[in-house]
């Protein structure tokens, strides 16, 4: 298999801080005489240094026809990584390789006018990406069909709608002949069904060979496309292997991360008017363990504990279980006359039980809130608390559960008409 | 054949690479023109008014010679290419800053950004040329074997501008000094270049200072073959074109030297 991507000890450093003004320029002249490394002068942090490594020896190929995902914190280079291979910017030391026609998808319809009909700027966009007119005329009706924009593409892009706006750039994008695609979170614009759309153009891509480096915060699209995952730390290639074994460290560093950062979770998001207010939440297993990540029909615990300064009559405590990406999948709350303590004062606590959690595979994110008795108003709302995972019983790509799967698994039995011998099962 | 690696950039097929130029001076114009009653009328109007102006002030309150052209035209032909070099620098200094977005995105080679923008001024010089000679006509002015030399001299223009626009807009990404530099420079510029005034009028101590402005030559030799109907004077002509042809070389190996920077500093 030959290689598409190949980078040899990259590494890329930026100047921090304003642009080089005369100024600056003549204080780290006469700093380079002096012998000094360049520094920028902090009121906060006193001296620190004034060069910011976004890459440090960064090594990795890619084959052709791959789907290399790439992971990692902001700030972790994943999008200088991708400015490097399309050439929009250059290392500062080692080598980028690259093989065919590149096609980056930074960002979707950068180079649109908006006072051009979208017809010009298919071929002005498409141009951007060295299409020939003639080559551009051949493709035109596969970008506007993709892009279902059939009625206003003699419209200037002006009175296009954001999403629209995206859907034709990543058309013109994808039908440029690319034997590299590079994505860049850019999947987060535009509705459901144009993401799913997008999720399946890059998947056909790949399928013809082509290899796609697919930038996304998404675990579940990352696993759904890329066979391979890049994880960048701190402009450092943290790991690079299968997509599930590189997937399920992820999930789980950085499920322990959000537990250690929990007591900060909680003072952000946090609404409400204040009488009752939650002091901690946790997240525990059947056995009492902390727990950032179940399998699928183990128990999980939600305990909590509160301070109500005044006496507050028939509270009602609410749990939801909200799915990272889509949102509320279930909503419990202590409204029965036997939950609902008559009134709260001082400290408290409750625990919230789900036996066998019938969640399929995804993330989710635990959102408590503390009402009136009459669920209008919240005493206190933390729309983001504790996070956790589920997972599945294997590690490949199917272990991530579709969100047009459904987010819960119930059990089933399944017969044929006639026959008695039913099938059971358990999904 | 499979695509072999390479650490090079990619190369624009050069009928993908032309029409990408068309295509984004087409985005310039329209940009610029639409939703604007008028529209490219606007581009005569500039130097219509402008010669309006000097008429008043240089020819009837200071009586400034014209080497016995009619002022206003004398005044004209040296406007149109003077307002096509000033408005592509003008814009073009900060063309790459303006397209930002897509060059800080997307790899295209880079010239193409500011070469856009003097091609865009090329229809505004179009149609200023097209009154040209409507007022050719009226004032009775007919053009002579000499104006053969026409296209020698715009080919000049079109470099000079290309070499300084090149330069600036690649300056002007490390350094936004340069738009005020430049902004401040072209108003001083036309008055230091023979448009209002013939180089004969300039005192011959002073000569040399004008001789060392590559559009001297340009403007001055234009007017001589299209308006004068005379041969331009040739040592005048040499000196302008030996000038611009090193600026452009140089300019554009600065450019190419330097555009992968672009996307670091913009």
């Amino acid at each position: 298999m030959s290689v598409a991507i190949q980078l040899e000890g990259a590494s890329k450093r930026y100047r921090t801080g304003r642009s080089r003004t005369l100024v600056d320029l003549v204080a780290s002249t006469v700093g380079e005489w002096r012998g000094r490394r360049a520094e920028v002068h902090s009121a906060t942090r006193g001296t620190v240094d004034a060069t910011i490594h976004a890459l440090r020896d960064v090594s990795f190929e890619v084959p052709q026809g791959a789907g290399l995902g790439i992971i990692g914190r902001n700030g972790a280079g994943k999008t200088t990584l991708l400015k490097l291979i399309s050439r929009v910017t250059w290392p500062t030391s080692g080598t980028v390789r690259v093989a065919g026609h590149v096609v980056s998808l930074i960002e979707l319809g950068a180079g649109f006018h908006p006072e051009l009909t979208g017809r010009e700027n298919v071929y002005l966009g498409a141009g951007l990406f060295g299409l020939t007119r003639a080559e551009i005329d051949r493709q035109f009706d596969g970008i506007v069909h993709f892009a279902d924009v059939e009625r206003l593409i003699d419209t200037p892009m002006k009175r296009y709608s954001s999403g629209l706006y995206a859907r034709l750039g990543f058309s013109v994008a994808i039908h440029s002949r690319p034997d590299i695609v590079l994505v860049d979170e850019v999947l987060a614009v535009g509705d459901a069904t144009f993401r799913r759309r997008a999720l399946e153009a890059l998947r056909g891509l790949i399928a013809e060979g082509r290899t796609v480096l697919f930038i996304s915060h998404d675990m579940w699209n990352v696993r759904r496309l890329c066979s391979q995952i890049l994880w960048m730390e701190d402009g450092r290639v943290r790991a690079h292997g299968p997509a599930g074994e590189i997937a399920e460290r992820y999930m789980n560093e950085v499920n322990l991360d959000a537990m250690a950062n929990q007591d900060t979770a909680l003072q952000s998001h946090r609404g409400g008017t204040g009488e009752v207010r939650f002091e901690s939440v946790e997240l525990v297993d059947e056995h009492g363990a902390p727990a950032a990540t179940l399998r699928m029909g183990d128990t999980l615990e939600v305990r909590a504990t509160y301070r109500a300064v005044q006496r507050v009559e028939r509270p009602v405590f609410q749990v939801a279980l909200v799915d990272v990406d889509t949102g509320v999948v279930i909503t419990t709350a202590s409204s029965s006359p036997a939950d609902t303590p008559a009134f709260v004062e001082g400290e408290g606590g409750f625990v919230c039980r789900f036996p066998r959690v019938p969640l399929r595979p995804r993330q989710y994110v635990l959102r408590l809130a503390v009402m009136d008795q009459f669920q209008l108003a919240s005493y206190d709302l933390i729309t983001a608390g504790p996070r956790f995972a589920v997972v599945g019983q294997g590690a490949g790509v199917d272990s991530l559960a579709d969100e047009q799967d459904g987010l819960v698994a119930l059990p089933f039995e399944f017969a044929a008409l006639g026959d008695r011998a039913a099938a059971g099962g358990r999904p | 054949m499979p695509p072999t690696l390479t650490d090079r950039p990619a190369r624009l097929s050069r009928t993908a690479y032309v029409e990408l130029l068309m295509n984004l001076m087409r985005r310039e114009i329209k940009g610029r023109y639409s939703q604007s009653f008028f529209g490219a009328g606007w581009a005569i109007a500039q130097p219509l008014a402008t010669m309006a102006v000097f008429t008043l002030v240089f020819a009837r309150l200071g009586q400034m010679p014209s080497d016995g052209a009619p002022y206003p035209l004398f005044a004209y032909a040296a406007l149109v290419p003077w307002f096509f070099f000033s408005n592509s620098v003008n814009t073009g200094t900060m063309s790459l800053v303006t397209y930002r977005n897509i060059v800080t995105k997307t790899y295209f080679p880079r010239e193409i950004v500011p070469l856009a923008q003097v091609g865009s001024r090329l229809v505004d010089f179009g149609a200023a040329a097209g009154l040209y000679v409507l007022l050719m006509i009226y004032y009775g002015v007919g053009v002579g074997p000499w104006g053969a030399l026409v296209p020698v001299f715009l080919l000049l223009l079109l470099l000079f501008t290309l070499g300084v626009t090149l330069l600036t807009s690649a300056v002007n990404v490390f350094y936004r000094d340069v738009n005020p530099v430049v902004q401040i420079g072209l108003q001083l510029w036309l008055y230091l270049t023979p448009v209002a005034y013939p180089l004969s009028a300039v005192p011959a101590e002073y000569r040399w200072f004008f001789l060392l402005n590559p559009l001297t030559g340009v403007i001055e030799g234009l007017r001589a073959v299209l308006l004068f109907g005379r041969a331009p004077e040739w040592p005048v002509v040499a000196i302008s074109a030996s000038s611009i042809i090193t600026l452009f070389v140089a300019a554009a190996v600065f450019f190419k030297k330097t555009d992968k920077y672009f996307a670091d500093v913009i």
